[in-house]
């Protein structure tokens, strides 16, 4: 997967594609408005991250220039403005996805394979991860052909690692991810243990490997092997 | 004490001094005169008898008068010292009956004078009295007259003030209506007031200066908090990303790992924090995002559904009873309103309590347990106001409020024992 980075702020930048980088995935970024130009007139991508504030310009006018040579890049929208109209602009413009900052990288993962998932399958909803199916329209998730019934968070939480797979994933990211950043959680990771107590005990039990692993305490890692 | 009460009193008392002063000026005065006038006469008779008595070397004789009455007696030679006096004149009336005409009559106020005289070498005390009758009716009248100018002044005074200063003060307190309406959060400018009395335009043109001072320092800290608060996203965001892709490098040491951890908890505690900031300046600038019609029933269902692990966590026994109902809002603000109010509800609770959720078409109703005494009632729903030991932000119930207010809904709080009780009720 090739992904482009649009973003000034150089830390966010760097960790972006170090998060990106690797396992297949290739990861270029752009600083700035100009750069950001050139490089999607020249390459295609996967998924375009997106900062609306850029210096040099307007990431919307980089949004309108993609829509208008109907370049098929996917595009998700990484912006410190969370007002509801800056989101309504984007996505209508064509923007597949609207993150606000501040985000978990793998949060942003998770969005981006949810993107390029939806182009360059073209319309197929099967996820495959060595034994496990996970019918993405059906919302059903199979080992080897036996179902496995996973609950609405649990099958969240499964899809989540496995966009993120290789990596740790906070406990924090896992939480904002499954109860929205509203929810004080920071005290309460205990439902978190739960919820992949569950999910390790029915993929095992459905004769799936043990992909979670507990990570020094700090989150979790859904290992590819 | 109201300014037409207090200038009204101090009016009528100075009104009144100085008419009684000028009331006895005019007494002394007229009074000073008319007794010299009294005076003249009696000269003016004391020169008649002596001429006469000069002339023809008798004593005149004395009629009997009504406002003059003359007395002869002997007396030691020296022994008159000619003086004038007040004293009693006893005028007679105009008897029909001649015998008891003596009898009858008055005392009426009288000037006297008494000289002396010598007729044929005989010394005689001269005493003229004269009536003062009529400078006492015209005394008296002056006195009429200037007790009813002192009490037609009080009645003129009273109604005017009335009358006339109720309108003069309109200005002024259509000024102080418009002020009471003030609220610097509002975007309504504040009337100015039609007025051609200087001072009142003046304190118009003041109060205007300053409620547009005040609203445009209000815009401009609200604006500083805006930007902060966008200022600090990038930072936060770089401090996410990089704890984010610090884990990744794995093998800590438990310590460490503890470390990361309250440092993962801190970050999205100021996240919070600064989101919270962010959403209550929009709320307060009324950027209304679209209203619709939101089934509130369904929405709260929702909503516990999302909360479901934490009840279960914390043994919280919830029981729901609620009616179908319908409000016209925005739908993220009242998700975020119902999300603040169950966590609250959760946060403040006692492993094994009870929470109770009661929705008709009135009121949405929000009850948990947990410490057993009342909090204090305003002081809640201020910024940053925290129980002891709170992980909140301390802005909640401040957004919470802010929502119910931008929607028309009061939000409020009361301690009906065990129960905290939080009811929003709908218009």
């Amino acid at each position: 997967m090739k992904i482009l980075v649009i973003e000034d702020e150089e830390g966010l930048r760097e960790s972006i594609e170090e998060y990106f980088s690797g396992a297949g995935n290739i990861c270029e970024t752009a600083p700035n408005y100009p750069a950001a130009i050139t490089k999607i007139n020249l390459y295609r991508y996967d998924c375009i991250l997106l900062d609306i504030t850029l210096p040099g310009g307007n990431g919307i006018e980089i949004l309108r220039q993609i829509k208008e040579n109907n370049y098929p890049d996917g595009v998700l929208i990484i912006s410190a403005k969370n007002s509801l109209d800056d989101r309504l602009n984007g996505l209508n413009l064509g923007a597949d996805d609207y993150l606000v900052k501040p985000f978990h990288l793998s949060e942003l993962m998770a969005r981006v394979m949810a993107i390029v998932r939806r182009k360059t399958f073209n319309g197929s909803n099967l996820l495959l991860f060595n034994e496990i199916t996970i019918d993405l329209l059906a919302k059903e998730v199979k080992v080897n052909s036996t179902p496995v019934k996973l609950t609405r968070k649990e099958y969240a939480l499964l899809l989540y690692f496995i966009a993120n797979k290789g990596k740790v994933v906070s406990k924090n990211a896992i939480a904002e991810h499954l109860w929205g950043d509203g929810i004080d959680m920071a005290n309460n990771f205990d439902f978190i243990y739960s919820h992949i107590k569950n999910i390790r005990k029915k993929l095992i039990e459905a004769g799936a490997c043990d992909y979670i692993q507990a990570s020094y305490g700090m989150g979790y890692k859904f290992t590819g092997q | 004490m109201k300014l037409l009460t207090r200038y009204n009193r101090v009016n009528l008392v100075t009104t009144i001094v100085v008419m009684l002063i000028t009331g006895i000026i005019y007494y002394q005065a007229i009074s000073l005169i008319l007794i010299n006038q009294k005076d003249t006469d009696l000269g003016v008779e004391e020169r008649e008898i002596l001429e006469y008595t000069k002339l023809n070397h008798h004593l005149p004789q004395t009629f009997e008068s009504n406002d003059q009455q003359i007395n002869f007696s002997e007396a030691e030679p020296g022994s008159v010292k000619r003086h004038f006096f007040n004293t009693m004149y006893f005028k007679k009336w105009r008897a029909h009956n001649h015998r008891d005409h003596r009898l009858r009559g008055e005392y009426e106020a009288g000037r006297g004078l008494i000289t002396a005289v010598t007729v044929d070498g005989k010394y005689y005390k001269v005493t003229i009295v004269e009536s003062k009758v009529e400078t006492e009716d015209l005394i008296r009248i002056i006195f009429v007259i200037t007790i009813t100018v002192i009490l037609l002044l009080l009645v003129v005074l009273s109604i005017t003030n009335r009358l006339i200063l109720g309108r003069l003060w309109q200005p002024f307190y259509s000024i102080m209506n418009e002020l009471r309406l003030f609220n610097v959060a509002d975007t309504a400018q504040i009337q100015s007031v039609e007025t051609n009395v200087d001072e009142f335009s003046e304190l118009n043109q003041a109060v205007l200066a300053m409620t547009t001072k005040a609203k445009h320092d209000y815009k401009d800290l609200k604006t500083f908090t805006e930007n902060a608060s966008h200022e600090l996203l990038t930072p936060i965001a770089v401090i996410n990303s990089k704890l984010d892709t610090l884990i990744q490098t794995e093998n800590f040491s438990e310590r460490q790992s503890k470390i990361l951890n309250d440092l993962y908890s801190a970050v999205s505690r100021l996240n919070r924090l600064n989101q919270s900031l962010l959403l209550l300046v929009k709320i307060e600038n009324g950027l209304h995002q679209d209203e619709e019609k939101i089934d509130l029933k369904a929405l709260i269902e929702e909503q516990l559904v999302q909360f479901e692990e934490i009840f279960q966590d914390k043994d919280l026994k919830l029981t729901c009873s609620l009616d179908n109902k319908e409000i016209y809002a925005a739908r993220n603000l009242v998700e975020i309103l119902i999300s603040n109010l169950l966590s609250n509800a959760i946060r403040h609770n006692y492993s094994g309590g009870q929470i109770n959720i009661v929705l008709t078409a009135a009121e949405l109703e929000i009850s948990n347990t947990g410490e057993d005494k009342p909090l204090a009632d305003e002081k809640i729903f201020m910024r940053f106001h925290k129980s002891s030991g709170s992980e909140g932000s301390g802005l909640g119930l401040t957004i919470s409020r802010q929502i119910c207010e931008n929607f028309n809904f009061s939000l409020r709080y009361s301690f009906q024992s065990p129960m905290h009780v939080f009811t929003v009720k709908f218009e």
